[in-house]
């Protein structure tokens, strides 16, 4: 188990936007967490990635407790994420951008920096041909000297996932990693997506899109006003009676 | 807006500093020209070292009672204790930014407008303590007078205006050039990552607050450092020195060179430091002038003055954009 959620909740006020919430991430799997607006999906991604205080409840990386610490501390036991509102760091080039995510591995210190030395320098060339090399591998390879503000949507998601994956993060959480995409392009995003699996890169991802959600998952939970009412395959997820009940009114998953 | 430029490049740009602080004597050896050009290169090495914090987002407003700290630490060890310059030199730099560490890590709990008046807060205590309390010690609102220039180092005897420019350009220079190897290598790359969206860059892994904390007190020991020449350059201390109104000048010279690029204050220090000279006159009054200064920058540049060939070719590129397009469409981005 790579990631497990224990009780997890977070109130907001007078809401309860996540109650008592349980789950595991199994390793090497890509897990998709659905559900209706409102039913605290990002919610449980800023918990599990410590952007946000957890009211009750503990979160486990690789069997050690995560939840508490500061999002750096997270992402370096090996966490990485995209936020919904795509964000960049918008003056930098599309290569500056990945090497801010590639920070943990090639951690700078500030000695090194003033004084330049000859592992430094060495160090950062590695980093700059890593971070090129990890551009090409998601087509980003003709725009690495753009900047980043500038490059279409498209790109733009697909320099977030470069940056979360440049962190070295074994488990990456896509915060509606399709949202704005043309359906090319988000046949795209699946393939990448199959290929982190086959690199033992675990995906926990939000989306909206139901086709795409059951095609590329190998298992769904399904949230509704902030408690978990079903976790199964892509199949069983669609028969389930409590997720049509909750979908009703909206779109009917799979449909 | 620009990308950033990656290493190499801005070594032209210090030797071209150098060389220019250099041949200055050269050209004049004028004692005026002297005190301006000194005056330059001492304000330099604050505006350097205040973008040095912009650079991660911080708007310090106590930058210039770090200087202060340096300056009396040094003018009482000098004065008090009998210790040289050339120790205290870098006592009163090492005191600025050993302080610096709890202010700090109090201060950078906070960010915006709440570092911002935290940090003046802190900046208007320590100008009160220098005015108001320990009058023995720190000369109350007289000030505190007799403090000696350097003295000797190495057979060469820093008390002539050459020979205290000289040791001013030394120390300029090597501030510029650590500071902008420290801005074009990976810490200043992950540290203008922290302005740009800290959020991001905690969630990728990078401690925000120990980047911020770092540039905090890094900037606070240069302070401190141009603060002890302050005091044996000028060889008398006021509180004032040390109050809004030099730490507004501060601000002004830095945000109008621009903060995107170390060659800002460069450019805005230089051109405002004689700007001020010219405006002497005027007293306090040149603040109003500085003011509409910041003011029109602002509107007109806010990238400040280094930027400003790239905002103009933007605005041009717009403007022929919106000539071509239909009305509305050039201003899509």
């Amino acid at each position: 188990m790579l990631l497990e959620l224990r009780g997890v909740s977070r109130r907001f006020g007078g809401l309860l936007a996540v109650a008592d919430l349980s789950m595991t991430v199994a390793r090497g799997a890509i897990h998709g967490l659905i559900g209706p607006n409102g039913a605290g999906k990002s919610t449980v991604f800023n918990l599990i990635t410590g952007v946000m205080p957890l009211t009750a409840g503990e979160v486990f990386f690789k069997g050690e407790r995560t939840s508490g610490l500061r999002p750096s501390a997270i992402c370096r036991r090996g966490i990485a994420r995209t936020f919904q509102a795509t964000t960049l760091f918008r003056e930098y080039t599309v290569l500056q951008n990945v090497l801010v995510g590639a920070h943990l591995v090639a951690a700078p210190g500030l000695a090194p920096a003033l004084f330049w030395s000859g592992t430094y320098r060495e160090r950062e060339r590695r980093a700059h041909a890593w971070g090129e090399a990890l551009l090409e591998s998601l087509g980003l390879g003709s725009v690495a000297g753009q900047v980043a503000g500038q490059l279409p949507h498209r790109d733009q998601k697909a320099l977030a996932l470069a940056m979360a994956l440049a962190t070295g993060a074994e488990l990456v959480i896509l915060d509606e990693p399709m949202a704005g995409l043309a359906a090319q392009e988000k046949a795209e995003t699946t393939r990448v997506l199959r290929r982190l699996r086959e690199q033992g890169i675990t995906v926990l991802l939000v989306e909206h899109d139901m086709k795409a959600v059951m095609g590329v998952c190998d298992t769904v939970t399904v949230l509704d006003h902030g408690v978990r009412i079903a976790e199964g395959t892509p199949r069983e997820i669609q028969t389930n009676p409590a997720v049509i009940e909750a979908y009703l009114g909206a779109e009917e998953p799979g449909a | 807006m620009e990308p950033r430029r990656d290493a190499g490049v801005p070594a032209a740009g210090v030797v071209l500093v150098a060389l220019a602080a250099a041949a200055l004597p050269v050209v004049t050896r004028d004692s005026y020209y002297l005190d301006v050009a000194t005056t330059i290169l001492m304000n330099l090495t604050l505006t350097m070292s205040f973008r040095l914090q912009v650079s991660t987002g911080q708007i310090n407003m106590a930058h210039i009672s770090f200087m202060g700290i340096g300056a009396y630490a040094s003018a009482l060890l000098v004065t008090r204790a009998g210790l040289s310059f050339w120790a205290t030199l870098w006592i009163g730099a090492l005191a600025a930014a050993l302080l610096a560490v709890p202010i700090g890590s109090v201060a950078l709990r906070v960010s915006g407008p709440y570092y911002f008046l935290i940090t003046f807060a802190f900046s208007e205590v320590v100008r009160l303590i220098f005015n108001n309390f320990f009058e023995g010690l720190f000369g109350g609102p007289s000030g505190l007078v007799g403090i000696p220039k350097p003295g000797r180092l190495l057979g060469l005897a820093f008390d002539g205006k050459l020979e205290l420019y000289g040791l001013m350009a030394v120390l300029c220079v090597g501030v510029v050039l650590a500071l902008v190897r420290l801005d074009s290598s990976r810490f200043g790359l992950t540290a203008s990552a922290v302005r740009q969206a800290d959020l991001l860059a905690e969630t990728l892994g990078v401690d925000v607050f120990r980047y911020k904390l770092t540039t905090f007190v890094l900037g606070s020991f240069v302070a401190g450092l141009a603060g002890v020449f302050f005091a044996h350059f000028r060889q008398v201390l006021h509180s004032s020195d040390f109050g809004l109104e030099p730490m507004v000048l501060l601000v002004v010279f830095t945000v109008i060179g621009g903060t995107g690029s170390v060659w800002g204050p460069v450019v805005g220090t230089i051109l405002m430091t004689i700007a001020a000279e010219l405006l002497r006159e005027l007293h306090h009054y040149e603040i109003l002038v500085f003011g509409a200064v910041l003011i029109l920058t602002m509107l007109f540049a806010p990238e400040g003055l280094v930027a400003l060939p790239s905002t103009a070719r933007r605005l041009l590129r717009r403007l022929r954009g919106r000539a071509t397009a239909p009305a509305g469409v050039g201003l899509a981005p």
